[in-house]
């Protein structure tokens, strides 16, 4: 039997990390150079999600999606069909908590079941936090959704981020 | 299709193609149709399955096949290629009609777009990179700006604190030097010699300390901007020569040679009586200091390069000053080198004071000098067209050493 395959969209400001969160989650590398993603890049991992009815297994299509604001209007093409969304932003820049909501708003116009997860990127840089994780819990919780601090580079929380979007897919 | 043309058509414009039936599968596929496979391995495969971009889209392909809508585009899929190289696609799906006209399938096309979008990601990277810096720069300044904003307040703190202990010091001080002067003029008969001698001390170090607590009064003034000049027209040739007179005795007791040059028929200047007393007294104050006994001074009044001034040059045969602290002279608290090792008292002081009341009036100060050939000090103040003010300046000078 085919694995059960959701289609989970990473979205955000540009240089935010969602590149990076892809590529740890998918291959459990970090690189510190940042490219600039253009349209789409579609990759596919398999997990197993605990659910109440036992494991699943889950075949997530990840969409990493380009931040800048050049692929706005083809974004919602890239929408389409979406199960879940990962919104991404930046500890230390708090523009790209702000951009959340109009994401989240898109997400919702062209899949309106999707679901949420809110990743707080960056973790690991020193300086403080200039987003208030208050600020985070609550817009989470508008949403609804779950919202995990998080850190590419380090690898801290990204295989939660991810098997707690699978978890609510698949429940 | 039919071979060759179609083929070049299509090598050239970098697009290969495969035709799914109404399930999507694929029934015919171009070499190497994009899918990064050979056609063999596409044929019978899901189109979902080999382009998993178009996941999600099924009702958007469901449509055209239904003839509801004429094409569907996505443009900017990654993909990578053998070499590890990204190459950016543009997936494009139309209907295709059999024979009869019906719609039996679907053609897709992917246009390689790798030398366009490879641009357009150079220009993105560059724009988003100056982005990030531009927001470094901003939290940078920020932080600068409350840095600043700590430092002004501290230094706020500092200068009112400075103020009010020099106002402190000065009564008790001017008090000591009354008491003494009294001292020493009544009961002059009563002292022993060395006594005497000890009086000296002690009054030439009370006017030293009311000489500091005068400064940092002035200092702090300067630097919270309280310090207001009344602006008048004044004959600088007469205050020169009261200001100059008044350091007769300093002058002669180390026996110098004072020169005074001031030609007839000079303009007033729009000056500060007493602020210019100051500025011409410490100019001729420290070339006294600095030149040794016997030595030479000579004080210059005359109009300056600069039409709609006049300038003093106050020169001695001192010391001189290197050229590497000539900048620094005017810095607060600065003392030059070879003034220290002559043992040349002082608080650093005088001529940060003087240089700001010169620009407050509008004037100029700088200096020229040679280790060992001396030094000569220019200032420069504002020439007025109205007749000076007629107080003699000899009493406006008095009066600014009193302050």
């Amino acid at each position: 039997m085919n694995p059960l395959s959701k289609k989970v969209c990473l979205l955000g400001d540009f240089a935010v990390g969602k590149t990076s969160l892809a590529r740890r989650f998918l291959y459990h590398a970090f690189d510190d150079q940042y490219v600039s993603t253009i349209g789409v890049k579609v990759s596919r991992k398999s997990v197993a999600v605990d659910t109440d009815a036992g494991v699943v297994e889950l075949a997530m299509m990840v969409w990493d999606l380009a931040g800048s604001e050049a692929f706005d209007q083809m974004r919602a093409s890239y929408l389409r069909g979406a199960s879940g969304a990962i919104l991404v932003c930046d500890l230390t820049r708090p523009a790209t908590f702000a951009s959340l909501r109009a994401y989240a708003e898109d997400v919702r116009r062209i899949s309106p079941d999707a679901r949420f997860v809110l990743a707080a990127n960056k973790l690991d840089l020193v300086r403080p936090h200039q987003i208030d994780e208050e600020q985070l819990r609550r817009f989470a919780n508008s949403l609804p959704a779950a919202y995990f601090l998080v850190s590419a580079k380090t690898g801290e929380a990204v295989e939660l981020l991810f098997r707690e979007l699978g978890r609510s897919l698949v429940s | 299709m039919n071979a060759l043309p179609t083929q070049v058509i299509l090598e050239d414009r970098k697009i290969t193609y495969c035709i799914t039936d109404r399930d999507l599968r694929v029934i015919q596929a171009s070499d190497a149709a994009g899918l990064l496979a050979s056609p063999d391995d596409v044929l019978g495969r899901s189109l979902l399955e080999l382009t998993p971009e178009l996941i999600g889209s099924e009702m958007v392909l469901a449509d055209i096949l239904a003839g509801k809508l004429p094409r569907f585009e996505l443009a900017g899929v990654n993909r990578i290629a053998d070499d590890q190289r990204t190459i950016y696609l543009t997936l494009i799906s139309l209907p295709y009609n059999n024979s009869g006209g019906q719609v039996s399938g679907l053609i897709h096309l992917m246009q390689d777009m790798t030398d366009l979008v490879a641009i357009e990601q150079r220009v993105t990277q560059q724009r988003n990179e100056l982005r990030l810096l531009r927001d470094e720069l901003c939290r940078c300044n920020q932080q600068l700006a409350a840095a600043h904003a700590e430092l002004q307040s501290l230094d706020e703190m500092k200068s009112r604190f400075v103020s009010i202990a020099a106002h402190e010091l000065r009564s008790p001080l001017t008090a000591i030097n009354g008491y003494l002067e009294l001292l020493m003029d009544n009961g002059a008969g009563c002292f022993t010699d060395l006594q005497r001698d000890y009086l000296d001390i002690i009054q030439s170090s009370t006017h030293r300390l009311l000489s500091i607590t005068s400064d940092l009064l002035d200092l702090t003034r300067i630097e919270t901007g309280r310090l207001e000049l009344v602006l008048q027209p004044i004959d600088l040739a007469a205050l020169l020569r009261a200001v100059t007179n008044e350091y007769a005795a300093q002058i002669e007791a180390k026996g110098q040679q004072c020169t005074l040059l001031i030609p007839d028929g000079l303009p007033a200047a729009l000056c500060d009586s007493l602020r210019a007393s100051q500025i011409l007294g410490n100019l001729i104050s420290n070339a006294t200091k600095y030149t040794p006994a016997g030595g030479a001074i000579s004080i210059q009044l005359e109009r300056a390069a600069d039409e709609g001034f006049l300038q003093v040059a106050v020169r001695d045969t001192g010391v001189g000053i290197p050229v590497a602290e000539q900048k620094r002279v005017f810095e607060r608290f600065f003392r030059a080198s070879n003034a220290l090792a002559a043992g040349a008292l002082g608080a650093g002081l005088g001529l940060h004071i003087t240089r700001a009341l010169v620009e407050l009036h509008g004037g100029e100060i700088w200096l020229e000098s040679e280790v060992g050939q001396g030094a000569t000090f220019f200032v420069t103040f504002p020439i007025t067209d109205m007749p000076a003010n007629t107080d003699r300046p000899e009493q406006l000078s008095r009066f600014a050493r009193g302050r």
